[in-house]
């Protein structure tokens, strides 16, 4: 899934051939035109045009996308009432200051939402593909198969980023029309100006979206094993689960420092007086890991794999 | 002096002539449940020869084409496209073979034209400049100019069939791969893609056209390959197959002088004389034809009509496994 | 086929190269570093009797008292009860002159205490509310400055730091325990001796206690209490994950009331201090104290039990304050009467299992028995040892 990979499986330099009269010798003239250049940009581009093209993809990042907007609702809605400061989160802090609706959308959406979405965009990747019968398409064109998921890899992380910078752009709007932006009160009691609060936050986004690279990884190699998308789907989404689940539980607590889901929360750092960049450090290592672990059994099984569909 | 006799790797080159554009040594394919799929086949398609390749379904084709284009790694065995080993050589090769495998797909809700754009934005060596025009002739060629913009899932089985043949059209290929290629189209379409066929092989590319239709490929192809079970019964140019001596001898005749006409070729020497209605067919075997007319004349047998039948692909399909052709599955 | 094996070697190489960089560090603190020697008194002494120096960092506690977890749901985020069981980070601040920062991590949320010499505050951003706790004028006046400086902090109910606990414990090593030196460690990456002191009473639950000193400001670095009853774990363990030997920033050590935040003035009155009885002698009325060193059991009657039942946050507090006389016990049950708002008595019904004559609540460190006739037994012993102190069993 490296970058090495994509530019091992190039095509190998031929020189232009002379000129061709016969039709095959025109084939032949054209296919062994130098690779252009930019060729793997071409590749990836089309990949996003597909991506994020897809109504079903827009639909469940405009989903997504209305968490914040639903959330700045109710709590405006209910900040008179009985109800007002309770609930996950941040969500009673919001009423004073809209920046905290970006933390408490992404608090919300981290368990459940975001790692669904992962899933489906890992799924769409390689096992969509593969159940639509358009992979054996792909590769007789021919593309390198290490190249082709290089491409899909990126295209997902994409994915996955956009839909993170949506849900946060609704935030900030949602929050800025609803209940404004003042200085940021951080989780240890001391503020921040309301624009260093800004920055955080972006901070927060990005620091989330890089937390789910590793459940990405995961994803990509479960998505070269099948043909069944929803299975990856489920899969993924079961990982995610199981990670919390055993970040839960004491008595294995030894491999809590390397659980996928272990650092996400992590962000809150963003929110403390001197945020702990060692800590933030140590969860984007983890992703690493796994990014490393898992992406390289996708590459071994996606390069290696009989393509029957 | 073409670019592929220079390299390094010393492999055979794709453009000699007489050299095989199509060969496998000893190609095999056990799947992880143990099933053999294919079974040593050694395949040969010359240059420039419509190969016509055979057999029921599940017979081994569609493994053989997927080894071939290095969708699915070979057990055992070697497989070589245009001189150069696959799957290794694929990047260089695959380029310059056009493939229609199991069916057209594509992205159901992206256009014909936006499918065939992003077949050809994969295409690392494809000229990006020339692209829109290339997608436009593919798509005028299989007739699908006028839905080129509609969505792929409105398109009906036959447009489905056509677009996947425009894929393998994108660029000037001197090998097609055509895996069922009139599979779902109505008569019309299917006398469309046989004229596309000849129509390509005229142009010089050698073409490898595999069905479960004997008839259909039998009036296109040059070559043929028969598999079963997944074993190459035999191959090799239509017209050396299935011996001369496999023609039959049919006569037409009044209903009073079958028997005659029996006594008659049995006094030719034809063999497996056979009486069905007002007709006696007998196998033409090592007998001239020239004789066979005068002799029932001479006879006193009234020749209403007189015709030799070739075997067809099926007849030689049932002399080599001595069973009928699955055409329903 | 051999390419394919041979793909798989990578993910395979990758895998290796993920766990050896995850345990070698852990290895590599394995090795016993290299520290001139000194005596299990010294070491001892110098902890108990360390001035503060100016550092700052985070340490992780980890309690495995053999206690339900506290569902987060019920605490509301970060809060002192979360130190009952499961695991927290804790960081602190300190400049050594009476200002300091401790703050307990939530997954999104942080209970900080701040202190700058005779005033505290303490924060719970997950309910945003401030306790502010100054020194009332008769304590002010019958306190000297040094003890004032800790008065209004020790009110506020301490964040536990492993300076603290290892100074609390190691105090009463010297009467009742045998204190001896183990092999050097790493911790947060500094060499540091380590001080094992074990109980001479076996009526404890207190197996021992080893306190990892650092090698050159000896700032003690971790405090483990081992109990008797878990031999695989320390029952309790508090150390440094990393830490800085230099000044803090004044940021860090400042308190600025944040906007909005309700605010509650506490005035602490010499009464209300815990330190008062310490320094006299005396045993306050209605409190009996049996058995010494690490197997002292304390017992007090007459104290408002309806109200701890009701779940009153200061009965609480009162009710289960110095079990230990300033160990460990303090820190679990005297922070259960922090500013939450949560079912006490749902959390009395789930802590504390019911036995003749009253309810107890047995961890692998400490027991606690409450009768039904108003007294309340509290030690680091078994809980048969508090049924029988109590004439139940």
């Amino acid at each position: 899934m490296s970058r090495g990979e994509a530019l091992e499986t190039g095509p190998a330099t031929v020189a232009p051939a002379a000129a061709a009269t016969t039709p095959a010798a025109a084939a032949r003239e054209d296919a062994e035109v130098r690779a252009t250049r930019g060729a793997f940009g071409r590749l990836l581009r089309s990949e996003l045009r597909l991506v994020l093209g897809r109504r079903r993809t827009q639909l469940l990042v405009l989903l997504l996308a209305l968490v914040p907007v639903l959330v700045g609702t109710i709590v405006r809605a209910t900040v008179d009432s009985a109800f007002s400061g309770q609930g996950p989160g941040f969500i009673e802090r919001v009423s004073g200051n809209g920046l905290f609706l970006v933390v408490t959308a992404l608090f919300l959406c981290l368990p459940l939402l975001l790692p669904l979405g992962v899933s489906i965009a890992a799924a769409d990747a390689v096992a969509g593909e593969a159940s639509a019968g358009t992979l054996r398409y792909l590769l007789v064109v021919p593309v390198g198969r290490g190249r082709l998921l290089a491409a899909k890899a990126i295209a997902a992380l994409t994915l996955v980023v956009v839909a993170i910078a949506l849900v946060t752009a609704a935030a900030l709007v949602t929050g800025w029309v609803y209940f404004g932006y003042g200085d940021l009160d951080l989780l240890s009691g001391q503020s921040v100006s309301a624009a260093a609060g800004f920055a955080r936050m972006l901070g927060v986004a990005g620091y989330v979206a890089l937390s789910l690279t590793g459940l990405l990884a995961v994803g990509l190699f479960f998505s070269t094993l099948t043909e069944v998308p929803i299975g990856v789907i489920a899969a993924t989404v079961v990982v995610s689960i199981l990670s919390n689940v055993l970040d839960s539980l004491p008595q294995v607590e030894a491999i809590h420092p390397f659980l996928l889901s272990h650092h996400w929360f992590d962000f809150a750092e963003f929110l403390r007086a001197e945020v702990s960049w060692s800590l933030l450090g140590q969860g984007l290592l983890v992703q690493l890991a796994w990014v490393a672990v898992f992406g390289s059994l996708a590459w071994a099984r996606f390069t290696t794999a009989d393509i029957t569909s | 002096m073409t670019p592929t006799a220079t390299r390094p790797d010393g492999a055979l080159d794709g453009g000699a002539v007489g050299a095989p554009v199509v060969r496998s040594e000893g190609l095999t394919k056990r799947f992880r449940n143990g099933q053999v799929a294919v079974d040593g086949i050694d395949l040969e398609v010359p240059r420039g020869a419509v190969y016509g390749f055979l057999g029921p379904n599940g017979s081994g084709k569609t493994t053989t084409i997927r080894m071939l284009l290095g969708l699915v790694q070979a057990t055992a065995g070697r497989a070589w496209l245009l001189g150069e080993p696959m799957p290794d050589g694929g990047a260089r090769v695959l380029p310059r073979v056009g493939a229609l495998v199991e069916g057209p797909a594509f992205q159901p809700y992206l256009s014909g034209r936006a499918n065939l754009e992003r077949l050809d934005a994969v295409d690392a060596s494809a000229p990006r400049r020339t692209s829109a025009r290339r997608i436009g002739d593919a798509l005028e060629r299989v007739g699908l100019a006028a839905a080129a913009r509609k969505p792929y899932r409105q398109y009906s089985l036959g447009m489905k069939q056509r677009l996947g043949l425009a894929a393998a059209l994108l660029r000037p290929r001197e090998l097609l791969v055509l895996d069922e290629p009139t599979n779902g189209l109505d008569p019309q379409g299917t006398r469309e893609v046989r004229h596309l066929v000849r129509e390509l092989a005229g142009e010089g590319a050698t073409i490898l056209v595999s069905s479960h239709l004997l008839s259909e490929i039998d009036q296109v192809c040059t070559h043929v390959g028969v598999m079963r079970q997944g074993r190459l019964l035999v191959q090799g140019p239509r017209d050396a197959l299935g011996t001369a001596d496999a023609a039959q001898v049919v006569v037409t005749t009044e209903p009073g002088s079958l028997a005659q006409a029996r006594e008659t070729f049995a006094r030719l020497g034809l063999e497996e004389t056979a009486v069905d209605g007002e007709v006696v067919a007998a196998r033409l075997g090592a007998v001239a034809l020239a004789d066979v007319a005068p002799a029932l004349v001479a006879a006193g047998v009234p020749v209403l009509g007189l015709e030799i039948r070739r075997p067809t692909l099926e007849d030689l399909f049932v002399e080599l496994t001595g069973q009928g052709f699955d055409v329903s599955g | 086929m051999n390419r394919t094996l041979l793909r798989w070697t990578v993910p395979a190489a990758a895998a290796v190269a993920v766990v050896a960089a995850a345990t070698i560090p852990t290895l590599a603190s394995a090795d016993s570093p290299e520290l001139p020697d000194r005596t299990p008194e010294e070491l001892a002494a110098a902890v108990v009797e360390a001035e503060p120096v100016p550092m700052s960092g985070s340490a992780v506690y980890t309690a495995r008292l053999g206690l339900p977890e506290i569902p987060a749901q019920m605490t509301g985020g970060a809060d002192p009860l979360n130190l009952l069981s499961g695991s927290s980070t804790i960081r602190m601040w300190t400049d050594a002159e009476g200002r300091s920062r401790v703050s307990l991590l939530g997954t999104t949320s942080e209970y900080s205490v701040v202190t700058d010499g005779p005033e505290a505050w303490t924060y719970a951003s997950s309910s945003h509310q401030v306790v502010h706790l100054t020194l009332g004028p008769d304590a002010q006046e019958h306190l000297a400055d040094a003890e004032a400086e800790h008065a209004a902090a020790e009110a506020a109910g301490t964040l536990p730091t492993p300076q603290d606990l290892a100074q609390q414990l190691l105090e009463r090593a010297e009467e009742h325990a045998d204190v001896t030196v183990g092999d050097a460690v790493v911790v947060a990456g500094r060499a540091a001796y380590q001080v094992v002191v074990t109980p001479t009473d076996d009526g404890t639950l207190v197996d021992r206690v080893v306190v990892a000193v650092d090698g050159e400001t000896l700032v003690p670095l971790s405090v483990q209490v081992w109990s008797t009853e878990a031999t695989n774990a320390p029952a309790l363990e508090l150390a440094y994950t990393d830490v800085s030997f230099s000044a803090p920033s004044d940021a860090a050590l400042t308190f600025s009331t944040p906007s909005g935040a309700e605010v509650t003035e506490k005035v602490v009155e010499l009464g209300d201090l815990d330190a008062a009885p310490e320094h006299t002698g005396d045993v306050p009325d209605g409190v009996t104290v049996s058995g010494e060193g690490f197997a002292t059991v304390v017992e007090r009657s007459g104290g408002d039990l309806e109200a701890l039942l009701t779940g009153d946050p200061a009965a609480v507090a009162d009710e289960l304050d110095h079990p230990l006389g300033g160990g460990p016990g303090e820190e679990l049950f005297g922070d259960m009467g922090g500013g939450t708002e949560l079912d006490r008595a749902a959390l009395y019904e789930q802590l504390t299992t019911p036995v003749d004559g009253g309810r107890l609540l047995s961890s692998t460190l400490l027991s606690v028995l409450v009768t039904d006739d108003g007294r309340i037994l509290v030690g680091a012993v078994p809980g048969e040892t508090l049924l029988e102190a109590a004439g139940l069993a």
